[in-house]
């Protein structure tokens, strides 16, 4: 079957990376005003964009309050032009609704919730354009947004999509890998300490090659986050100089 | 003057839990204090044995001026009001020693010293009533004007003289 080769023998992915290569990431911090924190990240072409709410009282039922911690509240959609095809349904699909699940475990494990406790913590994110590792993507620009409002945490959450194939692990999956039958998995990590935050898999895997594949997912994360880094510091440096 | 130290980020490593008394914005672990939040390292000796630690954010309360501090200050454009100053944050001018016109201009670079935080409704105080403040910069129409006594400023170019309450800048601090 001639094209699409996802690895070439020259070690070229269908994007033209070599295969720990991460996508272009790109960043923007503070891009609301009217939120507490907000942030915009592209990796490659997917595009997402987060808001965070908060600390704030707990909204409707005071049941779900938490007498010791923060109660985190995410959103996980996809704007309707974010695939090639018109998404009939942005959020309350199945899809979405796990996201949400796998994002607010990934953030409480980063997040002193138990700075606030009776409080919520709101953070909304929404894909504008998806290429591949929608939930990595959201990840890091949920992070941005979490710093920009100045809540405490731990450390980044950096998070990637790696997968395996021909007896390699590719870094940060765009779209066309990911549905190419490539066993992907999703990593989110705490880049200082090496916690893992969150690991999501849900293709076919020889048990064989976790390790290789979880260690890939680790490096690639700790690259995401030297990325991050520098967006916060230069957005500190930026914000510090106005006031001046 | 408190001067911000160094920049940093969640998970950063400060110091050791022997070193320091942990603040706001950093978390414990492992004996180790660690930032966590993006913002500014800032550390304050409270008269106990060890400094407090803590992080703070750019917009934080730690960094506005306090009674007694000396600020700079540009004269905003208010004709009618009693001089109010722009800092990072208003500020009004106490003129009971001091007549407005003939003390400052719109535009002027001024050094001032907070007598009083004012409340909700009201700007900070400043005075300008000792030898050390007054205009530091003064600019006429043409060029930056250049002091000739304590009450005066002449512009190089025109050569004419306006009146301004100047400075009495200490020499190191003047450009040579």
């Amino acid at each position: 079957m001639a094209g699409l080769e996802l690895l070439s023998d020259q070690g070229y992915r269908l994007d033209g990376r070599k295969a720990t290569e991460l996508r272009k990431v790109q960043a923007r911090m503070g891009v609301f005003a009217q939120a507490d924190g907000s942030a915009y990240l592209e990796q490659g072409n997917t595009k997402a964009l987060a808001v965070v709410y908060g600390p704030h009282e707990i909204r409707g039922s005071r049941s779900r309050a938490l007498h010791d911690r923060a109660v985190i509240n995410c959103q996980y959609s996809m704007a309707t032009f974010s695939t090639a095809e018109r998404k009939r349904r942005p959020h309350g699909d199945r899809k979405s609704t796990e996201m949400s699940l796998h994002l607010k475990q990934t953030f409480e494990a980063a997040v002193l919730t138990e700075l606030y406790p009776r409080s919520q913590i709101d953070i909304y994110v929404k894909i504008l354009q998806s290429d591949g590792g929608n939930y990595s993507v959201c990840v890091n620009a949920a992070t941005l947004a979490v710093i920009d409002a100045g809540i405490p945490m731990r450390d980044y959450v950096c998070a990637c999509t790696v997968g395996f194939v021909d007896e390699t692990s590719l870094a940060d999956l765009c779209y066309a890998e990911e549905s190419g039958g490539v066993s992907s998995l999703a990593l989110a990590l705490l880049p200082r300490g090496g916690q893992i935050a969150l690991v999501q898999m849900d293709a076919r895997l020889h048990q064989d090659h976790l390790d290789t594949l979880i260690e890939a997912a680790m490096t690639a994360c700790k690259g995401v986050s030297k990325v991050l880094d520098q967006v916060v510091r230069q957005h500190l440096q930026e914000a510090s100089t106005l006031q001046e | 003057n408190m001067s911000p130290t160094r920049l940093c980020v969640p998970g950063d490593k400060l110091c050791s839990v022997e070193d320091c008394i942990m603040g706001t914005g950093v978390y414990l672990r492992h004996g180790y204090i660690y930032s966590s939040l993006a913002g500014y390292v800032l550390r304050k000796n409270e008269g106990e044995e060890l400094p407090v630690i803590s992080v703070v954010r750019e917009t934080e309360v730690q960094l506005l001026p306090d009674v007694g501090a000396i600020v700079t200050c540009k004269v905003g454009w208010k004709p009618g009001r009693r001089g109010p100053l722009t800092d990072l944050f208003r500020g009004t001018i106490s003129f009971v020693q001091v007549e407005m016109h003939r003390s400052f201009r719109p535009g002027d670079i001024v050094l001032a010293k907070v007598i009083s935080l004012g409340d909700v409704q009201s700007n900070y105080l400043l005075t300008t009533a000792e030898n050390e403040l007054g205009v530091v910069v003064a600019h006429s129409d043409a060029a930056q004007m250049v002091p000739i006594s304590w009450c005066e400023m002449q512009c190089p170019q025109t050569h004419t003289k306006e009146f301004r309450k100047v400075a009495r800048v200490q020499p190191e601090y003047l450009e040579a």
